[in-house]
């Protein structure tokens, strides 16, 4: 008997399904650093606007690198509904530290997906996420520099003007 | 067409020849390609069967079920979806697509 499924697709659906997921937690990512850019835009840090429409891009990238490797391998990948956007920050510290944990969760997930692909054998699924596991250190490491960054400057006086020219450092 | 697997109510097919699947939904057989059957699991799985217990939430315990692009239009109720899921359920793990050994469950 010909194979057509397996001719047609080349992953599990497990993995199908967690990587819809995915694409819908990095959409959601994009939506969000979005909303900072707002909220930095409106309080006076524009260096730090920009630094999150580049990170909301970067995430947007993120999300189509996973669609179009549902598309690749003949999966059905679902454009996501992004909803729940918070725009209320109580400072520009409060946004970083959002930013963090919103990082942290990802990487999380994806650590996830990479445990179930390699359970289910799917190793194609599994070395696709290489490059997502080593991205997510990297936004991590961004994060926690830039959270060091703000301690060492302090928030009093010009602190929060300083804070915000320094961002640029690391908007390449 | 070899049998993939059959549901109380529904059957689905694999015409090799035709390289499709056919699904038999008793009052009409609906012929669909791979991408097809993964929106038809995609729709099925999106329908929380828990609704169908909360009458504000469905009201009458129907699903309104379009397919292949708004080409069918089926009309399903809360035995015929949960035999529904089953079938995708079974025939994901038949086709080799999924590794799913557990028991069936319906959420
Ligand atoms: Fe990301
Ligand atoms: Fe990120």
């Amino acid at each position: 008997m010909k194979d057509i499924a397996r001719q047609s697709m080349s992953i599990k659906v497990e993995s199908m399904d967690l990587l819809n997921g995915q694409i819908k937690m990095e959409a959601h990512a994009s939506a969000t650093y979005l909303a900072m850019a707002s909220w930095c835009e409106q309080n006076g840090f524009f260096t730090s606007a920009k630094f999150f429409f580049k990170q909301a891009e970067e995430e947007r990238g993120h999300m189509m690198k996973i669609f179009n490797f549902l598309v690749d391998t003949g999966g059905n990948p679902i454009s996501p509904e992004v909803t729940g956007i918070n725009h209320d920050y109580s400072s520009i510290v409060d946004v970083f530290e959002s930013t963090l944990e919103h990082e942290v969760k990802v990487t999380k997930s994806i650590h996830n997906i990479v445990k179930k692909a390699r359970e289910i054998g799917d190793f194609a699924t599994e070395r696709f996420l290489d490059w997502f596991v080593m991205e997510q250190v990297e936004e991590e490491n961004t994060i926690r520099d830039i959270l060091d960054m703000i301690e060492v400057t302090g928030t009093e006086g010009v602190g929060l003007q300083m804070i915000d020219n320094k961002i640029l450092d690391w908007i390449d | 067409m070899n049998v993939i697997f059959q549901s109380t109510y529904y059957t689905l097919y694999q015409a090799a020849n035709e390289r499709c699947f056919y699904v038999d939904f008793g009052q009409k057989m609906v012929r669909m390609s791979l991408c097809q059957l993964l929106a038809l699991r995609h729709k099925v799985m999106s329908i929380d069967i828990e609704h169908h217990f909360d009458s504000d939430l469905n009201a009458h315990g129907f699903e309104v079920l379009m397919l292949c692009n708004k080409e069918h239009l089926f009309v399903l109720n809360t035995l015929e979806i949960l035999d529904l899921k089953k079938l995708v359920h079974h025939s994901f793990v038949s086709l080799g697509l999924s590794v799913e050994t557990a028991e069936f469950s319906i959420s």
